[in-house]
């Protein structure tokens, strides 16, 4: 039975984790090297890719996708989609998709370039070739440099308030049971014991 | 519209589901504080009358109103995300 609740604690926190690792933000320093759309037709993966309703029909079996091209500050290539997520999950309620491939088109820098132009782009979600899927960009900023680093602020404040709440329901849930207890041994002594 | 009106009408429930277990809590919390206080203060007269006298009070109070929060924190938050993605 000890090992039944180790198994359920090591999944629920996989699962929490895996949760927030794909949902909450992310800063990437990156140089933008091409802009691009191509038709998705959605299958197993489907999950994995925005379904918006931000205006468009919704839940098509394809569609167009914009994607950008990337090379990491370890010269490792990142390929992002860019989607609307809409008033859906995750949310980022972002609706400038078409903005945000027009900023990324501006920013590309080839490694031809003779200054490289790096970019910090915000995305959630992961790369996984195996599953064709691609972390959706949020925002692209112009950066000073290959070493900048981007303090994630926001996920810290977030991460703090969220543990802050499940500690203050848990406690709260802790004492109510103990309190149920005693109150079962106080029962001769009508809870004066 | 639909997906916002699904956001607005799951995401609602939610809260309600939220406010409606708050309110009870905070109401519970406060009785057990009233009752303790009537111990304190002696035993002053009928127990019950002094508690939902302080419960009254309590229902007209700032910090009964400040559950309200549970749904004006929400819609700010939405709103905050929606213009820092979009227009900033």
């Amino acid at each position: 039975m000890v090992y039944l609740k180790w198994v359920f604690w090591a999944v629920l926190w996989t699962i929490v984790l895996t949760f927030l690792h794909y949902t909450l933000p992310q800063h990437d320093i990156a140089r933008i090297t091409d802009t691009y759309e191509k038709r998705v037709d959605f299958g197993e993966n489907s999950i994995f890719w925005a379904n918006s309703g931000s205006g468009n029909a919704a839940a098509p079996t394809n569609r167009d996708v914009f994607f950008i091209q990337a090379f990491e500050t370890n010269g490792k290539p990142i390929i992002y989609r860019n989607e609307d997520t809409g008033w859906g999950w995750p949310p980022y309620f972002k609706f400038d998709t078409s903005n945000l491939q027009a900023e990324a088109s501006d920013l590309i820098s080839k490694k031809s370039a003779a200054t490289a132009q790096w970019v910090s782009i915000t995305h959630y979600g992961w790369r996984n070739e195996f599953l064709s899927i691609f972390p959706n960009a949020i925002s692209v900023k112009p950066v000073a440099g290959p070493d900048v680093r981007i303090v994630p602020w926001f996920n810290i404040i977030l991460l703090t308030v969220l543990a802050a709440l499940v500690w203050g329901i848990w406690a709260r849930w802790r004492k109510f049971r103990v309190r149920r207890e005693k109150r079962k041994v106080d029962h001769y002594t009508e809870g004066w014991g | 519209m639909v997906a916002l009106l699904k956001l607005v009408v799951i995401g609602g429930g939610i809260l309600t589901v939220i406010y409606i277990a708050l309110s009870i809590y905070s109401r519970r919390v406060r009785r057990g504080k009233l009752e303790a206080e009537w111990l304190v203060a002696g035993r002053p007269g009928d127990e019950d009358a002094f508690v939902e006298a302080g419960l009254k009070e309590y229902d007209g109070s700032l910090r009964r109103k400040l559950i309200l929060g549970v749904y004006v924190m929400p819609v700010a938050v939405i709103g905050t995300i929606v213009y820092l993605t979009n227009f900033n």
